[in-house]
């Protein structure tokens, strides 16, 4: 090959542009990542989307009047007062025990700490049903504490108070499990830089711990609140199945349907559902609204 | 002259380990003073005693004749600037720095008007009033810890405590800041007590400088006292580059286990370590001589040898312009002259200073670069 000497040298662009087009991805190749994709939204579609959306058809297939005056049904509306109150309690108790035990683990080092963070964990390995025959095996007429509490006429089991009980059970980890890992990864500097300031230990928990902690918080608590509404095999061995008085929703659900009541039972789930979706969407308007901020506390 | 804070048999124990064990120190009012010392020296434990973060197993902490024990770190009035500065990371730098006064009892909070006075002082003070609206994430490190300064300055402490305060930032800024906040302690004259494992910073920031070992106070004295009259081998070590050679002191001489003589040292006979520091060593020209140089390192203002003598490898470092006068090179003989050193026999606390071996002379001195001991003519390298 003669190479000419003279022949002017590619400008400088046109030399950029050449080795633009030779983009090396340090990634998977095309196809991989196709079917990841496809993978990924075709599950979401399969087994989120589809039966939400069936769930919906399903509720309104007869009718908007049917719907209304499936959920105006006395039952349903006492399921759905006592999924509220039971869902309320259980919410406030766990940022009660969450934060306590988060802190104790997180800011302490004593024997049995590592104990205690299994303990925690326990209501998520244990079935749900098992929650709802320990509170039976407690609290029931024939259970320890039974005799004990019909002397005092107090009904735990098969009401309000065996239901909260179970509930709690169940939703216990959530809470404590968000925080736990957040107050080790922030350290308790801050604390004593406040308590060196001259803070009390409430204005150092309040003013420092606290807004620390409040995404974790919120975070812990809408998935608790989840799971506190829909919570059904804890609750359905305490609760008795009493129409009227002890059904919570998903147990109203069953029940409907049991009957053949499908449309007011998919009326009910989907009510159950929507709940569900607020909580979400109240997350993701917060995330939204507080963007700059939550940047600011999750970095350093 | 009454101590701001004293400090008597301070011990400390992390299990079997004591990471203090019977510190006494009094820092005196308005000075900066520096603790200085490897990492698991105790440093920063007693820092966090001082403040009140941490309890000693025994003894006691005063603060200007009272007991400070019996205090609350929130009311002992101490400044503390963290490490990582632990700035409230939802808050403002504005915020930050109002904490202190926000969160007084009732009684004793400033109106909120004066509040922000003080606020907009003291960021005025430290140079960032433009930045009060900020989150702590949107500043950079030397912007951190200048809020952090700023939030501690707020409540008037009585004594600053700085833990590492330049640990976390980058050469250059470190220095700049190191400036900075020696003439911010000039103007506020506040006690101050800072930590730091770098000797650099110590000497130059610092009014005194308590030099510590595994729990214990080594030396405590000015920037100049412990470089230059280190009471130990650990500070000599530790202040600045030094070389330790194992010698024996024989008839008033220091010698090296191949028996070249280095120095000259009264009263004491036996083995010893003798600690020189590269520049207090000089080297002239002399084909005969006893030092071999082995590596040049000369791009800067000192040219870093190492020299060969009596058997063992010697830092040596002198100003470019002898260097180039000595007109020597890899390979070549020397002479050597140890000007300066110190001695510490087996098992001796303190150390003992070896004198060069010819009495250095006024006019000896002058030659000391050039060819008196080997009668060569003075060479010019081309």
């Amino acid at each position: 090959m003669r190479i000419d000497v003279n022949q002017p040298r590619p400008a400088p662009a046109a030399a950029a542009s050449a080795m633009s087009r030779r983009v090396v991805r340090v990634t998977e190749s095309a196809p991989v990542r196709w079917a990841l994709t496809a993978a990924a939204l075709g599950f979401t579609f399969l087994f989120l989307l589809l039966p939400l959306a069936s769930v919906v058809v399903q509720a309104f297939a007869a009718g908007l009047d049917t719907y209304l005056s499936a959920l105006a049904d006395p039952d349903t509306l006492s399921a759905i007062r006592l999924t509220v109150i039971v869902a309320l309690i259980a919410v406030a108790l766990n940022v009660v025990f969450g934060v306590a035990a988060a802190w104790c683990i997180a800011r302490f080092t004593f024997r049995g700490r590592n104990l205690l963070v299994t303990l925690i964990d326990v209501p998520f390995s244990v079935s749900p049903v098992i929650a709802g025959m320990v509170q039976v095996l407690l609290f029931g007429l024939r259970g320890w504490l039974g005799p004990l509490l019909q002397q005092h006429d107090l009904r735990v089991v098969f009401a309000l108070p065996g239901i909260v009980l179970a509930t709690v059970f169940v939703t216990l980890p959530f809470v404590a499990r968000e925080l736990i890992p957040l107050m080790e990864e922030q350290g308790a500097e801050e604390e004593e830089a406040a308590i060196s300031l001259g803070a009390s230990g409430w204005q150092t928990f309040l003013r420092v711990t606290l807004p620390n902690l409040r995404w974790g918080l919120l975070y812990g608590v809408l998935l608790c609140n989840a799971r506190a509404m829909g919570e059904f095999g804890a609750v359905s061995v305490v609760s008795g199945h009493i129409r009227g008085a002890t059904n919570t929703m998903p147990l109203q659900v069953e029940i409907l349907f049991n009957d053949y009541q499908i449309e007011a039972a998919f009326a009910v789930a989907s009510l159950l559902a929507l709940l569900a979706l607020v909580t979400l969407g109240a997350k993701l308007l917060l995330e939204w609204r507080h963007a700059s901020e939550l940047a600011a506390t999750r970095r350093r | 002259m009454t101590a701001e804070i004293s400090i008597r048999g301070v011990t400390r124990r992390f299990g079997a380990q004591a990471a203090l064990d019977g510190v006494d120190l009094d820092v005196r009012p308005g000075e900066l003073l520096a603790l200085l010392g490897p990492s698991g020296s105790g440093k920063t434990t007693l820092l966090r005693i001082i403040a009140g973060l941490e309890w000693p197993d025994s003894g006691t902490v005063m603060f200007g004749g009272q007991d400070a024990m019996e205090r609350h770190v929130r009311e002992r009035g101490v400044g503390f600037v963290f490490q990582h500065y632990a700035l409230f990371r939802h808050m403002t730098v504005f915020e930050n720095v109002a904490f202190g006064l926000r969160v007084r009892p009732r009684a004793q909070r400033l109106p909120r008007a004066e509040i922000a006075r003080r606020v907009h002082t003291l960021l005025n003070l430290v140079q960032l009033d433009w930045l009060a609206d900020r989150y702590p994430n949107q500043l950079s490190g030397g912007q951190r810890q200048r809020v952090a300064l700023a939030r501690a300055l707020a409540i008037e402490p009585r004594v600053l405590l700085l833990d590492e305060p330049f640990g976390a930032l980058d050469a250059k800024v470190r220095k700049e800041l190191r400036r900075w906040l020696r003439s911010l302690h000039e103007n506020v004259k506040v006690t101050s007590v800072f930590v730091t494992h770098d000797q650099e910073e110590a000497l130059e920031l610092a009014d005194r400088v308590v030099v510590m070992a595994n729990g214990r106070i080594e030396q405590v004295g000015t920037p100049a006292e412990v470089y230059c009259t280190p009471a130990s081998a650990f500070v000599h070590e530790f202040l600045g580059d030094t070389n330790r050679l194992e010698c024996r002191v024989e008839g008033g001489r220091a010698l090296l286990a191949d028996g070249t003589p280095i120095g000259r040292a009264e009263d004491i006979m036996g083995s010893a370590i003798a600690y020189v520091r590269p520049h207090d060593v000089t080297l002239a020209p002399a084909a005969d001589g006893p030092g071999i140089i082995r590596h040049v390192h000369a791009v800067g203002p000192l040219a870093q040898l190492v020299v060969e003598l009596g058997g063992v490898e010697i830092d040596v470092a002198i100003p470019a312009d002898s260097w180039a006068r000595l007109g020597a090179g890899r390979g070549d003989r020397v002479a050597v002259t140890v000007q300066a050193g110190t001695l510490f026999p087996q098992r001796a606390t303190r150390g003992i200073p070896m004198q060069p071996l010819l009495p250095a002379s006024p006019i000896l001195s002058l030659v000391r670069n050039n060819t008196v001991y080997s009668g060569r003519p003075i060479h010019h390298p081309e």
